[in-house]
């Protein structure tokens, strides 16, 4: 893009807006990301950090179809399931641990991986992209499960418990030894990852798509084609997926029908909703949250009588989702946007602290299209009406 | 488009239903309706409610097919034509309620009516030196409407009467050669609906108007012929002062809307 449009995309504030705050907020995040490895215990960067980071992706990529398309999308950890199932089975396994085993050179395998993917998410996307709201969601539910149990019984692709060992390129190295390289990938991919969806909905076509999110009959009567728009950021959504998809095997080392069910993908929303919505960045946000919370409730779950004890962590993880949707429906991000606005209202009164102001402005802007996600549905049933 | 200039020396009309129908269960909506438009042709739809004059609106759009009968726009037989394609043909209309996007800013809204028209819109990474002149288009006719001031507004803070403006502006700026409002004035305030009419009245005389208006005062004034409906069907036409005098309109519509008020 031009520096003019880059201009005029940073003259404007919208909801997506990064204001000066964000972007020194940004820079901090940024630095202490960059040196992490440094100042963390390697156990901390590898099973924190690291894997918030690639579910971060993953997420984001829900995230985005959903802030950006209006699309709530429950395939997401199905498709990275694929670029992942794809890439372990034509790269080399040691000792033929499941799959194929053909061999090809990592690369190679990463690149059809996210391929394979891709052509996924644009079938998907093609099957559901003329459905809106809960039937939407109903329909990728079931691809995700008909992935899951696809993988689950053809365990020519599978193996029998997974496609393990999977071959990785030097540059990730053995990520159980030096789990650093891979936590540097996973930053990498994030903030190429970010970069990519934030230029995206900038451009024409992310305008477009924001069309089609507000009011998809009104894009219909200017001329665009809603369900290619939206098959095409499915496909760009899949993408994304793939890239945490090929991560996640490097971090595991390996990949089985067990990685990719309904209990992950619940887990990825889960991730997207507690970070927050309405931005991009919410993503990596929930993501870090899941897997500090996912952490310590494992070893700090106490034992209270027979309905509480280790075992049971997930009821520790239940509460504490629960609270930060209940507190905030926005998540985390949304409880960020209260704060500025809490030190905005106390200290931009007297116009000493305009940036805060500024940013308080852009917390408030925000929550209007979350409030605003299905308007569409609220204006055709006034016309049904009316023509009754 | 070049068959267009060809088909307004011949003043073939731009739009011409005949026989069009629809019916929605055990009800028939709009039947058996007749209609030519010519170019240039400022023409208001009017009737009670429930006359039928949107699901005609619809019809013409392509919202739906109709149940009977053909629809020729621009000399082309589109009663198959998605609407997405009629738009694309030089179409463009706004509706009762507002429809514009909430989450987007005033000049974004109307820029995707400028490239909603545009040939390979869905390309992903047009590039900015392409993309200027339709920004351009969008700022101007935002100018236009009086929203000149508010590009970057978040239209889900307008105010009701900026809403209608912005829904203007749109199909204005689409640069359509038939342009179909669906009761601009409604819930506008006096001085409002004063800007709208001279808004329209201002309109280049090669843009085909097509208007659905209960202020008489507003329809009255900036059409040239008026196309009365009741019950789905034309009941009358003719001009403002030949539909003021007709005693059917009276007993039917005017009676108790216009003189009553």
């Amino acid at each position: 893009m031009s520096a003019v449009a880059n201009a005029a995309a940073a003259k404007r504030s919208g909801p997506d807006a990064v204001t000066i705050g964000g972007w020194a907020l940004l820079a901090v995040v940024g630095v202490v990301l960059l040196i992490a490895p440094a100042i963390f215990d390697s156990y901390w960067v590898s099973q924190i950090l690291t894997q918030a980071l690639w579910l971060g992706i993953a997420a984001v990529s829900l995230t985005f179809l959903n802030r950006y398309g209006g699309m709530v999308s429950l395939a997401q950890v199905a498709i990275y399931g694929v670029a992942g199932f794809a890439m372990a089975n034509v790269v080399h396994t040691l000792n033929s641990e499941g799959g194929l085993n053909l061999g090809w050179t990592p690369w190679l395998g990463v690149a059809f991986g996210i391929g394979v993917a891709v052509l996924v998410g644009l079938l998907f996307g093609a099957i559901a992209s003329r459905s809106y709201g809960i039937y939407f969601l109903m329909i990728t539910l079931a691809l995700s499960l008909f992935v899951f149990y696809f993988f689950g019984q053809v365990t020519q692709l599978s193996g029998f418990g997974g496609v393990r060992s999977v071959s990785r390129p030097g540059l990730v190295g053995d990520t159980i030894t030096h789990p650093t390289p891979l936590y540097y990938v996973c930053l990498g991919c994030s903030v190429a990852v970010y970069a990519l969806l934030r230029y995206v909905v900038r451009t024409p076509f992310g305008v477009a798509l924001q069309g089609v999110r507000d009011d998809p009959e009104r894009m219909r009567s200017l001329g665009y084609n809603v369900p290619l728009h939206r098959t095409l950021a499915f496909t760009l959504g899949a993408f994304v997926a793939a890239i945490a998809g090929i991560l996640s095997v490097w971090f595991d080392t390996q990949i089985s029908p067990g990685s990719i069910d309904i209990t992950q993908t619940i887990a990825v929303l889960i991730i997207a909703v507690i970070g927050g919505l309405s931005r991009l960045e919410g993503a990596w946000l929930g993501a870090i949250a899941y897997a500090v919370i996912n952490y310590y409730a494992r070893q700090h779950t106490p034992t209270l009588g027979l309905w509480l004890n280790p075992g049971r962590f997930a009821t520790i993880i239940g509460i504490v989702f629960l609270l930060i949707v209940l507190l905030s429906p926005d998540g985390l991000i949304g409880i960020g946007g209260k704060i500025r606005r809490a030190i905005g209202r106390r200290y931009g009164g007297g116009g000493a602290r305009p940036a805060e102001s500024e940013e308080a402005g852009a917390g408030e802007q925000a929550e209007v299209p979350a409030a605003a996600g299905t308007p569409a549905s609220g204006t055709r049933g006034g016309l049904n009406q009316r023509r009754a | 488009m070049a068959v267009a200039a060809e088909r307004t020396e011949t003043a073939e009309p731009i739009l011409r239903l005949r026989g069009v129908g629809r019916r929605f269960g055990g009800l028939q909506a709009v039947d058996g309706v007749d209609l030519e438009i010519r170019p240039g042709e400022r023409r208001a739809l009017l009737g009670p409610n429930g006359a039928g004059k949107t699901t005609l609106f619809n019809l013409i759009a392509g919202e739906f097919p109709p149940t009977a009968g053909t629809i020729e726009l621009f000399g082309e037989d589109v009663t198959e034509t998605p609407a997405r394609l009629r738009a694309r043909l030089g179409m463009a209309r706004t509706y009762q309620q507002s429809r514009v996007f909430v989450g987007l800013s005033v000049e974004d809204n109307i820029y995707l009516s400028v490239l909603g028209v545009q040939t390979g819109h869905v390309f992903p990474l047009r590039s900015a030196k392409r993309d200027a002149p339709l920004r351009a288009k969008a700022r101007a006719a935002a100018a236009e409407v009086g929203l000149g001031g508010r590009l970057d507004s978040l239209v889900g803070e307008l105010s009701h009467g900026e809403r209608r403006q912005l829904a203007i502006g749109m199909a204005r700026a689409a640069e359509p050669r038939l342009m179909m409002l669906d009761e601009p004035a409604a819930g506008l305030s006096r001085g409002e609906r004063q800007i709208l009419t001279e808004l329209l009245l201002a309109l280049p005389s090669d843009v085909t108007l097509l208007l659905i208006e209960h202020d008489m005062d507003v329809a009255l004034r900036v059409a040239q012929w008026v196309t009365m409906m009741h019950d789905g069907r034309v009941v009358a036409e003719g001009t403002p002062a030949e539909i003021r005098a007709n005693q059917t309109v009276h007993d039917l519509y005017l009676g108790s809307r216009y003189y009553d008020e």
